[in-house]
C-alpha cells in the first residue's frame, strides 16, 4: 500500500525526513500541541453543529421535544440551538464538546505563550513565529466570542450590546462602525454576520496561519532546553516523531478527546435550558462573558464615572476600557520582543531557552501583565467577592480602584527585583 | 553532524529497549476491548437517544482505551531513542532565489504597475458600502415625540394606574415597539418624594417617572428596580441610578443621568409622550 501510493508520489525521501524530525520530550513543549489537537475537535464538531444552526432572528414556533420551550415562539436561531439540544442525535453532547474544546483551545494557547516568553523563545531567529502565534491566539479569542453569541439567547444579547457600544465609543468613526458591522441599530443584522464570522473567516484564517506557525516551526525547528553535552545553538534533542512521538501525540489527542467528552458528559456547557432567548431591553443577573474576556468586563465594572469632551469627540469609560486599553495590550505583546531586544541587545540567533528568571526586564514585563490581566478579572466578580468577604460592593470596587494601577508596576519591580537578586539562569 | 553514515538517518545519542512489564499485553488488549464495548454503547447512545451522560462517558472510555492501547503498544514494539537534529543555517544571499536571470530593469513600468494594483485593491474596498444599513434606518432619532403613545411589548397601550407602587414597565413608542434605543422604563415610586434634578413637571401624577432603559454606561437594559432605595440597577456592570432624583448615577461607572421622558395622559386615559427624552440616550458616542 505504501509502495504503491510511493511509486505513484515519490513519498519516500519526505515521509522520512518527516518521520525524523525531532521533538523535544518535555511536557511544555506539548501545550501548543494541545491547542492543534482542540481546534481539530472544534472544527469537526463545528462541521457538525453548523448544519442544524439557523443565523435569523425572525420569529418561529418551536414544535420539538423540549419541555420548557416547546410550542413557544422564539427567535429561529434559537430555535434551532434547542433543537440542537434536543432533537438532533448527538446534538446536545457535540455541542457541549465543542464548547469544552473551545475553553481548552483558548487556554492552550495561554499557556503556549507564556512558555514561549519565559523561556525566551521569541527571540531571534523566532519573532515572525511569536506574531503569528500571538494572531492566533487574539483570532482564538474572536472565536470564543463570536461563537459565545451564537446561541442568540440572554447572555448573548447582552454581550453584543456591549460590542455594539464599544464600536460606537471610537472616536469620530464611532457610528459608521457601529452601523457598519451591525448593519444598522442595534441589533440591527448581527447574526448572518456573527455566524459566516465564526464558521468560514475566523476558522479559515486559523487554520491557515496555523499551518503556516507549524511550517516555520519545522524549518527552524525547537528551542532547546539547555543540557550538558548539547550545543543547543546548533541542534536540538529530543525523539523522532517516529514512533515514540507520533505515539505520545497520538495519546495526547484522544486523552483530550476523551477528557471533553467525560467533561461533556459531566458539564452542562452552555446549557440552553438555563438562559432564554435574548428579547430586545431584556437582560438578566448573571451577565457575564466567557472567562478569558472577564478582564475587559472588570474594567468596564472599575472605571471610574469620567466622561468628558475633547478635541469633538467624548472620552468614555468604554473606550478607555473596552476599547484603548485592550489595544493597548495587544500593542505591548506585538511590541515585546523588540523592545526587549533594545533593552538587552543581544547579537545573533538564540535556540538555547532560558530560565524565566533570567532576563529581569522579561520577568516584570509578564509579572505586571499577569497581574493586571488577573486583578481585572477579579473586578468582574466584585459583587460575587463582595459576598464571599460579607464586604460592601462600593468597598471591593474601590479596593479594585486602588489596586489596579498600583499593583501591576509594584509586581513588575518586585519580580524584576526578585530575578536580578537571583540571578537565575540555566547556563 | 550525523554521526551515522547514512545523511538522512538519524543520530542517535541514546537507544534503550525498554522492558513491558508481563502483564503489558493483557492491558493493551483490555484496553481495546473496552474501546470496542464502549464505542459499541456510544453509538447505540446516539441512535436510540439515551442520554447525553451516557453518550459521552461512552465516547470518553472508547478514546480512552485507545489512548492507554497506543501508548502500551509502543514501547513493546519500538525502542526508545534520543535522537539530536541539527538545525539549518540560513544559506546567505549568493544562493540565487531564481536561475532565470533579468533582461532588463523598467523601474518606471514596474512602478506604474504596482499603482495600477493599488488602484484595484482600493476599488475593491467600495462593496463594503454593503454592510451600512439603509439611510432611512439610520436617522430616525429615539422614535419619542409629543402625543406618542407609550406601549408594552405586546403593542397594548398602558394607563397610569397599570404600573403598581413601587413597581417598573418596559414600554415603547407605538411605532417602535421592540426598538432598542427607545425602550422607557416606566418606575412608580413609592415612600418617597422626588426631587431635583427630576422633572416634576414631566410626571404624571407625583410619583410616576419614565426613564430611557438604556444604561448610559454600556448601553446594557435597566432592568432592575430597588424599591426601598428607589435605585434603578444595571445588572451588567453595577450601575446604579436614582429614580427619585432624576436617575442621577450613584455607584458604579456612569457618569451621565438615564434621560427622563416628559409624560402625560391621552383623551382616553393611555400614557403619552409630551416630547422626546431631556438629554441624550444611552452610551457615549465618539
Amino acid at each position: 500500500m505504501l509502495d504503491t501510493l510511493d511509486e505513484r508520489v515519490a513519498l519516500r525521501r519526505p515521509a522520512r525526513h518527516l518521520a525524523n524530525k525531532v521533538f523535544p520530550s518535555h511536557w511544555s513543549f506539548l501545550l501548543g500541541e494541545v491547542a492543534l489537537f482542540s481546534f481539530m475537535i472544534l472544527v469537526a464538531t463545528g462541521v457538525f453543529l453548523t448544519m442544524f444552526y439557523r443565523p435569523s432572528t425572525a420569529p418561529v414556533v418551536y414544535t420539538g421535544t423540549s419541555a420548557i420551550y416547546a410550542g413557544r415562539e422564539l427567535p429561529e436561531v434559537f430555535a434551532s440551538i434547542v433543537r440542537l439540544s434536543h432533537d438532533v442525535d448527538g446534538g446536545l453532547l457535540f455541542r457541549r464538546i465543542h464548547r469544552a474544546s473551545s475553553h481548552v483551545f483558548i487556554g492552550a494557547c495561554i499557556a503556549h505563550l507564556l512558555r514561549v516568553v519565559l523561556t525566551g523563545a521569541f527571540r531571534r531567529p523566532r519573532e515572525l513565529n511569536y506574531l503569528i502565534g500571538l494572531t492566533l491566539l487574539l483570532l482564538a479569542v474572536g472565536s470564543g466570542y463570536s461563537g459565545h453569541n451564537l446561541p442568540y439567547d440572554v447572555l448573548a444579547g447582552t454581550s453584543l450590546r456591549i460590542l455594539y457600544t464599544l464600536l460606537l465609543s471610537v472616536p469620530y468613526l464611532g457610528e459608521p462602525l457601529a452601523l457598519g458591522a451591525f448593519g444598522g441599530e442595534f441589533p440591527g443584522d448581527i447574526m448572518p454576520r456573527l455566524f459566516v464570522v465564526h464558521v468560514l473567516a475566523l476558522p479559515g484564517l486559523i487554520a491557515g496561519l496555523m499551518t503556516v506557525h507549524l511550517l516555520i516551526l519545522g524549518r527552524q525547528t525547537h528551542t532547546q532546553l539547555p543540557r550538558t553535552g548539547i550545543d543547543g545553538a546548533q541542534r536540538v534533542v529530543g525523539e523522532p516523531l517516529w514512533p515514540w512521538q507520533a505515539a505520545r501525540s497520538t495519546g495526547l489527542a484522544l486523552g483530550l478527546g476523551a477528557t471533553v467528552a467525560l467533561s461533556a458528559a459531566l458539564v452542562p456547557w452552555s446549557d440552553v435550558d438555563l438562559h432564554g432567548p435574548f428579547e430586545i431591553a431584556q437582560t438578566t443577573n448573571t451577565a457575564q462573558p466567557d472567562w478569558f474576556l472577564f478582564w475587559v468586563e472588570g474594567v468596564l465594572r472599575i472605571y471610574p464615572p469620567i466622561e468628558f469632551h475633547v478635541a469633538g469627540t467624548v472620552v468614555s469609560g468604554p473606550l478607555v476600557g473596552g476599547v484603548l486599553l485592550p489595544l493597548a495590550l495587544v500593542a505591548l505583546g506585538y511590541a515585546y520582543p523588540f523592545l526587549e531586544r533594545r533593552r538587552h541587545p543581544e547579537p545573533g540567533d538564540h535556540h538555547v531557552a532560558q530560565h524565566p528568571l533570567q532576563i529581569p526586564f522579561r520577568a516584570g514585563a509578564v509579572a505586571g501583565v499577569v497581574v493586571l490581566l488577573v486583578l481585572l478579572t477579579l473586578a468582574a466578580g466584585n459583587d460575587v467577592i463582595a459576598r464571599l468577604l460579607g464586604l460592601s460592593t462600593e468597598s471591593v470596587l474601590w479596593a479594585f480602584r486602588i489596586a489596579v494601577p498600583l499593583a501591576p508596576p509594584l509586581a513588575a519591580w518586585g519580580a524584576a527585583a526578585h530575578a536580578r537578586a537571583q540571578g537565575r539562569r540555566w547556563t | 553532524m550525523g554521526t551515522s553514515e547514512d545523511e538522512e538517518g538519524l543520530d542517535i545519542l541514546q537507544r534503550r529497549v525498554p522492558a513491558p512489564g508481563p502483564g503489558n499485553a493483557v492491558v493493551v488488549a483490555a484496553a481495546c476491548a473496552v474501546t470496542a464495548v464502549a464505542a459499541a454503547t456510544f453509538a447505540v447512545a446516539v441512535l436510540t437517544g439515551a442520554s447525553v451522560a451516557l453518550q459521552g462517558i461512552a465516547l470518553a472510555a472508547a478514546l480512552a482505551g485507545l489512548a492507554l492501547a497506543v501508548r502500551r503498544l509502543a514501547p513493546a514494539v519500538f525502542p526508545h531513542v534520543e535522537t539530536a537534529e541539527d538545525r539549518d543555517a540560513p544559506e546567505g544571499s549568493d544562493v540565487p532565489l531564481s536561475d532565470v536571470e533579468p533582461v532588463g530593469r523598467r523601474p518606471l513600468l514596474r512602478r506604474v504597475l504596482v499603482a495600477a494594483g493599488g488602484v484595484v485593491g482600493l476599488a475593491l474596498l467600495a462593496p463594503l458600502s454593503a454592510l451600512r444599513p439603509p439611510r432611512a434606518e439610520a436617522e430616525r432619532g429615539t422614535g419619542w415625540a409629543r402625543g406618542t403613545r407609550l406601549v408594552m411589548p405586546t403593542g397594548e397601550p398602558i394607563a397610569a394606574d397599570d404600573v403598581p407602587p413601587g413597581g417598573i414597565a418596559t414600554v415603547f413608542p407605538s411605532d417602535g415597539v421592540g426598538r432598542e434605543i427607545a425602550a422607557v422604563l416606566l418606575v412608580r415610586l413609592s415612600g418617597v418624594a422626588p426631587a431635583d434634578p427630576t422633572r416634576l413637571d414631566w410626571m404624571v401624577g407625583d410619583d410616576l417617572v419614565a426613564y430611557s432603559k438604556v444604561c448610559t454606561h454600556a448601553g446594557c437594559p435597566v432592568g432592575l428596580f430597588r424599591e426601598r432605595t428607589s435605585t434603578l440597577f444595571c445588572p451588567c456592570h453595577q450601575s446604579s441610578f436614582d429614580a427619585a432624583r432624576g436617575a442621577t448615577p450613584t455607584f458604579g461607572p456612569p457618569s451621565r443621568p438615564l434621560p427622563q421622558l416628559p409624560l402625560a395622559v391621552d383623551g382616553e386615559g393611555y400614557l403619552i409622550a409630551a416630547g422626546d427624552f431631556g438629554g441624550p440616550v444611552g452610551p457615549a458616542v465618539g
